[in-house]
């Protein structure tokens, strides 16, 4: 197999994920249903009395209220939530499901706590940083990149 | 979604556990099945470069959204199987699909508060399937779950090579 007609190949299927990347973003609406926090922030008031589910960042718990900062495309939209309480911690991160109403408030129905703490994230990375490496050294225990001709290829034949 | 070490056992433990039916699936093939498994996990890209970032730099809507669907699990197990010689092509693409799946199935589990996962059959359809809600990403229980099947598939699956 020439190098070429892998580089056509692989040059074609980036191109069409490039494609996915785009058509994605421009016909989001079909594929999640919610508006996102650029949307809150744009229109407000034409989603008030339509279901949300908005993810946010705690910044603050009162005794019937919970602050959140839900972030979408750079754009971050502060919003009280009440009817629900939360075992997360400001810098956690929750998932709150519930109708909007007027005044940047969602009254919940329900509220899923995404990370308890902001330290929770950085479980994640170091358990994902483990696995990355752990994955790399196995592959190339096993595989090996043949520079003749750019493939990968069994060490053990 | 579930952490990249939890997302790459999923498919060591399932993969070994098929090994001993199925011949050529040695260690060399049972890696590059769990390397499909990390494709939805690239989305997380976004957070070297942002996808704002990206829409400036091109002008142009942008997301990576399609890394963590079928859609992108297909793409790129279709890129790395190219990577490897051309007699390989279809094993690899076949394996390297099915530990992406693996991670989407298992993401598709998670807790959604309305009850129902993302859209990750895109772009095939925008159902979003129900979710049974059986975690939350940041349970360690899913890692420890994870790590417990993987150590004792090994531990078999090594006292199997050794008798034979």
């Amino acid at each position: 197999m020439h190098v070429w007609v892998r580089v056509v190949i692989v040059l074609a299927l980036f191109l069409t994920l490039g494609g996915l990347f785009v058509h994605a973003e421009v016909t989001e609406e079909k594929w999640s249903p919610y508006p996102d926090a650029a949307d809150l922030s744009a229109e407000y008031d034409s989603y008030v009395g339509q279901r949300v589910m908005v993810f946010g960042t705690v910044t603050a718990i009162s005794e019937d209220r919970i602050e959140i900062k839900a972030e979408s495309d750079g754009t971050t939209v502060p919003l009280g939530v009440t009817g629900a309480s939360t075992a997360a911690e400001p810098g956690g991160v929750v998932q709150v499901y519930g109708t909007l109403e007027p005044e940047q408030t969602i009254a919940a129905e329900r509220v899923e706590v995404i990370n308890s703490s902001r330290w929770v994230e950085f479980y994640k990375y170091g358990a994902s940083a483990v696995g990355a490496l752990g994955f790399l050294l196995l592959f190339f225990r096993h595989w090996r990149i043949d520079r003749d001709t750019w493939t990968l290829e069994a060490r053990d034949g | 979604m579930a952490d990249l070490l939890t997302h790459l056992l999923v498919p060591y433990i399932l993969l070994t556990i098929a090994s001993g039916g199925v011949g050529w699936l040695d260690q060399r093939w049972i890696v590059v099945g769990m390397g499909g498994a990390a494709i939805p996990d690239l989305v997380k890209v976004e957070i070297v470069v942002h996808e704002e970032t990206v829409e400036a730099l091109l002008g142009i809507p942008f997301t990576y959204k399609p890394l963590s669907t079928l859609g992108g699990v297909l793409l790129l197990s279709g890129i790395i199987a190219v990577a490897f010689e051309r007699r390989h092509w279809r094993r690899v693409f076949g394996l390297v699909t099915f530990g992406g799946l693996t991670s989407l199935l298992l993401d598709g589990m998670r807790v959604y508060a309305d009850g129902r996962a993302s859209a990750w059959l895109y772009p095939f359809t925008s159902w979003r399937p129900p979710t049974p809600s059986l975690y939350v990403s940041s349970d360690p229980t899913v890692l420890v779950v994870a790590l417990f099947a993987a150590g004792t598939v090994a531990v078999i699956d090594r006292r199997i090579q050794a008798g034979n």
